[in-house]
């Protein structure tokens, strides 16, 4: 059961906060929303610190969202409080909110310049004219399309469009920046360079971004933090290293990057190592919180920390032998699968100089600390 | 090995693309030619003929014209019938915007069957409509019932029936789903994620509507409103049903009595002529409205011009 944030403030968790931390610019607190039956955020509570990038990622249907247009004011919370600054704002349309949104599809007004579409929100808060003509000049020049002042959006091309969305939205200065797929639309060169603008453009203006995607490519590049969604809930949150390092379960370990999975059962886990069972190889690898023995668990490692062994593996490593299904040529590696005795199949991206037979028969190894035993 | 197949006359009339479209178009150009094209050209050629004796001489002369513009009786029809078009089309609006608007915005079940309710009158034949109102209006009407019953009057209001108001009430009825029709189809294809971003830019409601939705509907409310316009403009049966001492007499009631009891073919098919010219120059004048609106960065409102389409019936 959720109930309703009641609007007071916890005087001594805030101050106590406020000395070891930043302020959260925005804190969600149990926040739901239903469609009918169906939870698209499901009792989701979150700080987001003053200045963070912070990614929202997720699966199509993780509800991330559902949780960007709750802060927007566009889908009211079914349950739950949104507080910015420490003042509730679920109750505020979204046109009282000190927070602005890059639609996915832009949504640029099609009947007003570019110069208009900036100017908009200036021109909905009353700012001077002259204020508001500097200032939107000063946007145009940020996102480098000084020329194009006086173009109609559909004279532009897909990037330039995603230029005067942001630019739309950065002109007001906003305490909160909520982007919504941002880049979905661009080609894979453009998207790349925006990122990294993207980035560098956060970085500079301090401003925190709340950026939604699916891409967990991207998430990694450009967030401080990733809030990893998983059927309206939050699966894991975490800097982009510890969500590749430290995955909280298989389904994190398998969402971001790729990854090798090999099902077993727990032998026991104690001090941070569990030993798993699979079929007749034990393997070892770090765990977060103890598992349950007896219970299924899966062993995730990268296909970059496996190695390529003739012979018997180095003591510490994990072992498993197999033949050799496929190897690929990729450039900087060569890409290895290879299937194991009970038909599972790993990849391994070994230096592409190593010679490899097709059918030859290999053991795979891998330091115990690079395995990870997670649960579902 | 199989037979190379050899191309029968059908692959090779396929292989021609100019005898292909020649056929395609073959049908409708015909239709266009001998329905639309003819008779116009007919109505022309008539309105330059002479009246002489009862007999139609085929004399060129500019004497119809002449007599049309020198009597007061035929401009000031088409004034009038004008006048009661504008007052149709701004009545029609004013029903049918912001009934578009609910349907598009506000409505979110059963919106098809919303719609449909709007539009099935249309399927009900003309002139039951018309005569509806007559029953609904006329002395012993549903009307006078009504406020009889309700002791409101005690004798039955007789100026209902039989005024210029009674066929601009009709006119209203009748074409109000036309106008409503292109303006729906506008709103609907607003991008939500438009009325959002504004809001997001701290334009409430109102200011949304006045600086997004409102100026993105106005090639729907032109083409609706031509609609109007040119319908009621021409329409023969309201004011000849409806209409009283003022406004029995519309423009193709004129051109009707013109061609029929006064047998004057030749100032009837003038009047038409001068009628038909108007219309066209007003639906010239919409059509360069609609492309300067699009011109001007409408992507998301040619629902109004594309598909719906500025097309009258004429007169």
């Amino acid at each position: 059961m959720t109930t309703p944030y009641d609007g007071s403030l916890d005087l001594d968790k805030l101050t106590q906060r406020h000395e070891t931390f930043r302020m959260p610019i925005l804190e969600l607190h149990r926040l739901t929303k239903r469609f009918g039956d169906f939870a698209a955020v499901d009792d989701l509570s979150l700080d987001i610190a003053a200045g963070e990038f912070l990614t929202l990622l997720g699966a199509s249907g993780s509800g991330k969202t559902t949780t960007l247009r709750m802060i927007a004011g566009f889908e009211p919370p079914t349950s739950g409080e949104i507080l910015m600054a420490g003042t509730p704002i679920a109750a505020l349309p979204p046109f009282k909110r000190d927070i602005n949104t890059v639609f996915q599809h832009y949504a640029l007004f099609p009947h007003m310049s570019v110069r208009e579409n900036i100017a908009y929100g200036l021109r909905m808060r009353r700012v001077p004219a002259a204020e508001r003509e500097e200032r939107v000049s000063k946007a145009i020049a940020m996102v480098k399309l000084d020329q194009l002042g006086a173009r109609s959006p559909r004279q532009l091309s897909g990037g330039q469009q995603q230029r005067v969305a942001l630019a739309r939205a950065l002109v007001n200065r906003p305490r909160v920046l909520l982007l919504d797929e941002p880049l979905g639309a661009l080609d894979l060169k453009l998207r790349k360079e925006m990122q990294l603008e993207l980035k560098h453009l956060q970085t500079h203006l301090g401003i925190t971004f709340v950026y939604v995607t699916h891409d967990q490519e991207e998430a990694l590049t450009m967030s401080d933090r990733i809030v990893l969604m998983r059927q309206g809930r939050i699966a894991q949150v975490g800097t982009p290293r510890d969500l590749y390092d430290r995955p909280a379960s298989r389904y994190v370990a398998d969402f971001i990057g790729e990854t090798n999975l090999l099902p077993g059962t727990v032998v026991e886990s104690t001090d941070g190592v569990a030993t798993l069972r699979m079929g007749d190889a034990t393997l070892r690898g770090l765990t977060e919180g103890p598992l349950a023995a007896g219970s299924e668990a899966w062993l995730t490692v990268r296909p970059e920390a496996i190695e390529l062994s003739g012979g018997a593996a180095p003591a510490g490593y994990n072992a498993v032998t197999g033949t050799v299904a496929d190897a690929v040529y990729a450039g900087s590696a060569l890409r290895v699968h290879v299937t194991l005795s009970g038909g599972r199949r790993l990849v391994a991206n070994v230096p592409s100089g190593t010679s490899c037979t097709h059918g030859a028969t290999v053991t795979l190894a891998w330091p115990m600390a690079q395995g990870r035993c997670v649960g579902d | 090995m199989s037979a190379i197949e050899r191309p029968t006359w059908l692959d090779r009339v396929r292989a021609r693309p100019r005898l292909r479209t020649a056929i395609a178009a073959a049908l409708p150009v015909g239709f266009v030619t001998i329905l639309l094209f003819i008779p116009y050209v007919l109505l022309l050629v008539h309105s330059f003929w002479r009246l002489k004796g009862g007999v139609i001489t085929h004399e060129l002369t500019l004497e119809n014209y002449q007599r049309l513009f020198g009597t007061e009786l035929y401009p000031n029809t088409i004034l009038f019938s004008a006048g009661v078009a504008i007052r149709v089309t701004l009545f029609s609006l004013l029903l049918a915007y912001p009934l578009a608007y609910l349907l598009a915005f506000k409505v979110k079940r059963h919106k098809q069957l919303m719609y449909m309710a709007v539009i099935i009158p249309l399927w009900v034949s003309y002139l039951v409509r018309a005569y509806a109102w007559k029953i609904i209006l006329g002395q012993s009407g549903i009307l006078n019932g009504l406020l009889q019953a309700a002791g409101l009057t005690h004798e039955p209001l007789t100026f209902l029936l039989y005024s210029r108001w009674a066929v601009i009430l009709a006119l209203t009825h009748i074409y109000t789903p036309f106008t409503l029709m292109p303006i729906y189809a506008v709103l609907e294809a607003i991008p939500p994620a438009l009325k959002e971003a504004s809001q997001d830019l701290y334009a409430n409601r109102w200011q949304t509507f006045r600086r997004i939705v409102l100026p993105l509907s106005l090639p729907g409310v032109l083409a609706g409103s031509t609609f109007a316009f040119v319908l009621s403009m021409g329409d023969f049966l309201a004011p000849q049903l409806l209409g009283g001492n003022d406004s029995a007499l519309m423009v193709s009631n004129l051109v009707w009595s013109l061609f029929g009891v006064a047998y004057n073919w030749p100032l009837g098919a003038a009047v038409s002529v001068i009628v038909l010219l108007l219309t066209l120059f007003l639906l010239w004048l919409a059509n360069r409205v609609e492309t300067a609106m699009n011109y001007a960065g409408q992507t998301v409102g040619q629902a109004g011009g594309r598909t719906v389409g500025l097309s009258g019936r004429g007169v």
